[in-house]
Order: structure tokens, then sequence, then C-alpha cells
């Protein structure tokens, strides 16, 4: 087994860097074709994303892969990689299992807990399939990456938690209604923001949506990409008590949402909540609504607030994460270790029935005078033998496997059985 | 035979609710299979147990503290597989089980003094007895929805999430089983003071309506009637109806085993007056 990486991520390379070593997904097969193709190198896969771009390869065992792995990308991106040398990290072996598993559980990412890589990740593994790069090891340890990483995913809450500001509100509102479905959003000042924030929340099951502008037309603009409804900003508190989820973010100097107005509001629901996302600066909503009871009204720096809570939940579940993954490469190293074995158990296998044949033959002569039967059991008890001699250095081999003690014992049976 | 049964529910209530922590402590989904397994084998038994003590007393074992609190424990825990199979809420437990435990814990203890007299067989007093422990399942549900609907709009409002934020369900999902719970409780609750009015009118004379544990009940039937008609009527939800659920499990409490202590002709360990 002999694996190597070689790399640059969003951490080691500014974007620039990024960008000259990126490969798109149009060439990525081909590359992979090209790379395997060079002497020694059996497998690879390479990886390619705004973040991050790396070459994996499996090689012939005592080769130097690397000076290789430099070479192909000079050639692939047609320049010197030396101004790029300090921008590159390297694994060997072990590490770039524990490298692939991490990945792939998104605990190297910019943004630990992040969904995209596993797609990412997948999508480079099929390319490099279908261009006849994965066979063998590495098809084996980046199958079981993303095993991993759906332990990961499913043991720990790491990409759990919301860590931008428009999915915290999204969040927030279903940590309130429970599920948004059915749920009516009322926007007030249809800008950019507030445009992203409503995305979100119709993408996540909101039905219903109004929206109310001081300039009507830009409220019909906004209502009509939303196939919602536009309300004159006069008319705002007529039906805004249709709302659950109210978005605010107009240039308002003022309140627009005052507290009695929140009160009436709430009178009108029968006291069904409602959450008020205030994303204006100014604020739009009197900070004094959230005392009323079944008001929740959150601005932009709770929002904040909530995120860094969320990205301080990801890292303590980014610890879990970790050990799952170490547990994972210490299992998949024992996995590959004991394939190491099966090659000497059918050499020696081999060897002992060539020699049972071999011996057999010698004595055709003299065993031709016996029956069908006789001949039959003569068979049975050379080979009787064959597997009793065998039982021994079989067993051991294969329970050694994976342990410390395996390279010595196979080196030891070669030795010994001549193979 | 009811012994053994009684004190292997509480071993297996007690696995169950160790293997409980865990789960809500990790932020896991759902709760492991061996902590629902343990559960539910303690229930069977608890439910075995009190078969047992039907079969020997030949009645309903819901006469004395004891076996009302055993099996209103039984009810409780049967009432939080229903619920967790329909709303998936891993805390739930944590909120639920250690009563059950303690409850269980208390039906292992011997009975002093059973009342068993003819007029405890009536039909009538069955259904008081039984109605008004199934209204009472209900509304430890609603103390615990009550309980955990405060805890988690507390975290909203404060726009910090600490660890309940993450661990407790939505707003909703409280709000959903205080109304349910609510909707089951009180009628039956209802029915079990009717019941009891009745069979106190045919049984009793004298002012039986200054028994402490009637008036007990009447206080505790009266805060559900404004809780439940007010939530029906749509009014009144969020942080102030859940303070007075939870007032009101207090009082439900206190008449369930404080008043029994205290009171007269109704009590389950009868004082000064005498049972006719």
């Amino acid at each position: 087994m002999n694996l190597n990486l070689l790399g640059i991520n969003h951490r080691t390379a500014p974007v620039e860097v990024r960008e000259r070593m990126n490969i798109p997904v149009e060439r990525l097969g081909d590359a992979v074709s090209d790379l395997v193709h060079r002497e020694g190198i059996r497998e690879g896969l390479i990886l390619s994303t705004c973040n991050r771009i790396e070459v994996v390869v499996s090689a012939e065992d005592n080769l130097e892969a690397e000076p290789i792995l430099q070479q192909f990308l000079a050639e692939h991106h047609h320049c010197e990689l030396a101004p790029f040398q300090r921008f590159f990290y390297r694994r060997q072996q072990q590490e770039v299992v524990s490298h692939l598993f991490r990945v792939a559980s998104s605990l190297d990412s910019m943004i630990l807990g992040e969904p995209q890589i596993l797609g990412q990740m997948k999508q480079a593994y099929t390319l490099a399939r279908q261009a006849g790069g994965l066979n063998g090891t590495l098809n084996e340890i980046v199958t079981q990456a993303f095993a991993v990483a759906r332990r990961v995913r499913r043991e720990t809450a790491l990409g759990s938690a919301a860590v931008s500001v428009s999915y915290a509100a999204v969040e927030l509102a279903k940590k309130i209604f429970g599920s948004l479905e059915g749920k009516t959003i009322f926007v007030i000042g249809a800008g950019k923001m507030s445009e992203l924030a409503a995305k979100h929340l119709l993408r996540s099951g909101a039905s219903a949506i109004f929206v109310s502008n001081r300039t009507y037309d830009r409220a019909v603009e906004l209502a009509q990409a939303f196939h919602g409804q536009a309300v004159p900003f006069e008319q705002l508190f007529d039906t805004i008590n249709k709302a659950d989820i109210v978005i605010s973010s107009t240039g308002a100097p003022h309140f627009v949402v005052r507290k009695e107005q929140a009160e009436h509001l709430l009178a009108a629901r029968k006291n069904r909540p409602v959450f008020f996302v205030d994303i204006a600066v100014p604020r739009d909503i009197d900070p004094a609504v959230n005392e009323l009871d079944n008001a929740f009204v959150y601005d932009i720096d709770d929002l904040e607030q909530v995120v860094e809570a969320n990205k301080k939940q990801r890292e303590r579940e980014a610890v879990w994460a970790e050990e799952i993954v170490r547990q994972e490469v210490q299992r998949m190293m024992k996995r590959l270790a004991s394939h190491e074995v099966v090659p000497t158990i059918r050499a020696l296998e081999e060897r002992l029935d060539h020699i049972r044949e071999g011996e057999l033959e010698r004595y055709r002569g003299s065993l031709a005078s016996l029956s069908p039967e006789q001949r039959q059991a003569v068979e049975a008890l050379t080979r009787g033998i064959l597997n009793k001699i065998l039982h021994g250095p079989v067993t051991e081999l294969k329970s050694r496997a994976g342990e410390p003690g395996q390279g010595s014992l196979v080196q030891l049976i070669h030795k010994i059985f001549g193979l | 035979m009811h012994d053994v049964l009684l004190w292997t529910a509480l071993a297996f209530y007690g696995v169950g609710l160790v293997l409980l922590i865990p789960v809500v402590v990790r932020r896991r989904p759902s709760l492991s299979p061996a902590s629902l397994g343990a559960l539910g084998f303690g229930l069977l038994a608890h439910g075995g147990a009190l078969l047992a003590e039907t079969a020997k007393l030949h009645r309903l074992p819901i006469i004395d503290v004891r076996s009302a609190l055993s099996s209103y424990a039984f009810l409780v825990t049967l009432a939080f597989f229903f619920v967790y199979l329909r709303y998936r809420i891993t805390s739930l437990g944590l909120f639920m089980l250690p009563l059950v435990f303690v409850l269980t814990l208390i039906g292992t203890f011997h009975a002093e003094r059973t009342l068993d007299s003819s007029s405890l067989r009536s039909g009538w007093l069955l259904v008081h007895i039984s109605s008004t422990i199934l209204g009472y399942t209900g509304f430890f549900l609603t103390f615990v929805a009550a309980l955990m609907y405060l805890l988690q709009e507390r975290q909203l409002k404060s726009k910090k999430p600490r660890g309940f934020y993450y661990r407790l369900p939505s707003l909703e999902v409280c709000d959903e089983l205080y109304y349910r719970s609510l909707l089951f409780g009180f009628p039956l609750m209802t029915l079990g003071m009717l019941m009891g009015f009745i069979a106190a009118l045919r049984t009793w004379r004298g002012p039986w309506g200054l028994d402490p544990k009637i008036l007990a009940s009447l206080v505790t039937w009266l805060i559900y009637l404004v809780l439940f008609s007010t939530r029906v009527s749509g009014g009144w939800r969020g942080r102030r109806a859940a303070y007075v659920a939870i007032f009101g499990f207090a009082t439900m409490m206190v008449t369930f085993l404080g008043a029994s202590l205290l009171s007269g002709p109704h009590g389950y360990f009868p004082t000064l007056r005498q049972l006719p």
C-alpha cells in the first residue's frame, strides 16, 4: 500500500492560487485518466472545489509518488510549480486515510459541518471511477470515507445548527412554529436582505407571503417573484395580523411596529405566536414588543448571536466527530493491512499443493495398480496432510492481520516456505 | 407475585431512566432502543403487577393510596409511550420518568390500612376513581408540556440559546401537547367529579361538602376549567397559561396525595369521622 496526497486549501493558499490550480469539472475525468496512466500510479482521485484542490493516488509499493504528482499538476496547468510550493501540503499512508475521512465529514471545511463537501467528493469519486481511476485500495478508502461522513452526521450534531443569519432565522422560526407548513410571511420593506430571508423561509415550507413597501411598485415586483400578494403601505396594519413571521427591513428612522400595534396584532391573532425578524438598521420593530407574551423579536445582532452560539455548538460536536474519525481510521488501517496477508496465504497454499501434486506424479507408476477407490483415498490422504500442515500458519497469519507483528510473520513464512 | 413484578418494573424503569441521560446530553435525535426497551419491559412488568393485584383483591387496584399511585405511574408511563411515538420528543422522558420512578417506588411500600367496605365496591365509585385518575394522567402531560414550553420560551426570549434550546421541542409541539392533554384530561376529570358527586349523595350524610379533599378537588377542577375554556376558545395561550397549568398540577398533586391525609370520610385514612 502506497498512498500519497498533494493539495492546497483555503487555509494554506489564497484564492488567486486556488483559482490557478483549479481543475474544472468538465476536465476532471480526463485529468484522472492522465494521472493513472503515469508510470507507477495505480489509482487516482482529484478533488477540486473553490476551497481545495487535492490530488490523491495509490501507487506501486516503494515508489516515490510525489514528484509524479508535481509533474502532473505542472503539465496540466502548463506552469512551473516552484512559485507555488509553499502553498502545498502533503500526506502519506495513514495520514491520507485520516485526511480523506476528515474532509468527507466536513471537519476540514471552512465552515464546520457544511453539507456541500460530501456532494463534491461524491462527484469527484464518480468521475474518477468512470475514468477508470478507482478500482482497488483507494476506491475502498473513499467509499468508506462516505460511510464515515454518514456516521458523523448521524451520531453528532455537527451539521445541525444554523451558522448563517438567514438560516438562523429559519431555525428560530421552526423552534417557535414547529413546521413552517401553512405559515404566512409578511415582508415589510422590499430589499435584498428581506428577499433572501423570505426565500429561505419559503423554501423551508412557508406557504403564503405578503409584501409591503413604501413604493408600491417595488412591493408588487417582489410579491410576484414569490407568487405572493402586495399590500399598500397604508394598509399594512389591516393585513399584518395574518402573518406568523414578519420580516422587516425598511429604511425608516423610526419604529414601524410599536408595542401597542403589536398588542392589537396579537389580540387579532388570538395570541397565536408571531416571530419578528428585524434586519433593519435603525430597527423597525420596537424591542419592547419582545416583552409581550407570544411575540418574539430578533434583530440583526440577536441573529448573529445565535449564529455564534451555534458555531460553538458545532465546535463541541467536532470533538466527538474527530473521535469517530480516529476510530474509523484505525479500523480501516487494520482492514487494509489484513488484505496484505491474503496473497501470502494464497501463495503458501499454492506452494504446498504444488509439492503434493509433484509427489503424486512421481509415484504415479506405483499407484497405477490401485483401484479407483484407493486412488481417491490417496488423494484425500495427501490433501488431508496438506490442510493440517497449512492450518497452523494460515490461522496465525489471519489472527496477526493488522497487528504490529504481521510484517515480520509474513516475511518469516515467505522465507521458511520459499515463497 | 405482585411485589416481585413491581420490583422488576421499578428496576427496569431505573435502567431506562439512566440510559436516557446520555441521549439527552449528547443531543441524539431519538431514544436508544435499549432505553425504550427497558421502559417497555418495565411497563409490562408494572401492568402485570397491577393485574396480579386485581386478581388477588377482586377489584381494581385504585382504592388505597399506594396502589392508586402505582396505577397512576403505570398510566403516566403508558402516556409517555404514546406521546413519544407520536412526537419523538427525546427530552420528554427526563421530565416524566423520575416522577414515575418515585410513584412506583411508593407503590412498593406495603399498604398500612386498606379500606374495604361494601360501599367501596359501588360502580359509581369505581368510575369516579378511574375517571379521575385518567384525568390526572392527562394533567400530568399538561404539566410537562407547560414546563417544556416555559423553558423553551425563556430560551427564545433571552436570545442566548443555551443547553435547553437545542434539546427541547418547538413551542408549537409543546403547545399541541398541552392542548391535547387538556382535551383528554379535563372531560375525564369532570366525569370523575360528577360520579363522585352522585356517589357521595347516595352514600354520605352530613356536610361532606366541606371535606378537605373534596374542596381541594373542586379548586383543582376550577383551575383546569379556566385553562380548558380559555384555551379552547383560543384566547389564553403562552407563558401565563403555562404558569397556571403548573400551579394547577401542584393543586392536583395536593388533592391526590395531601388532602387524603387530612380528609375525613373521603380520605384513605379515615380520622375522626366514621364511614356510614
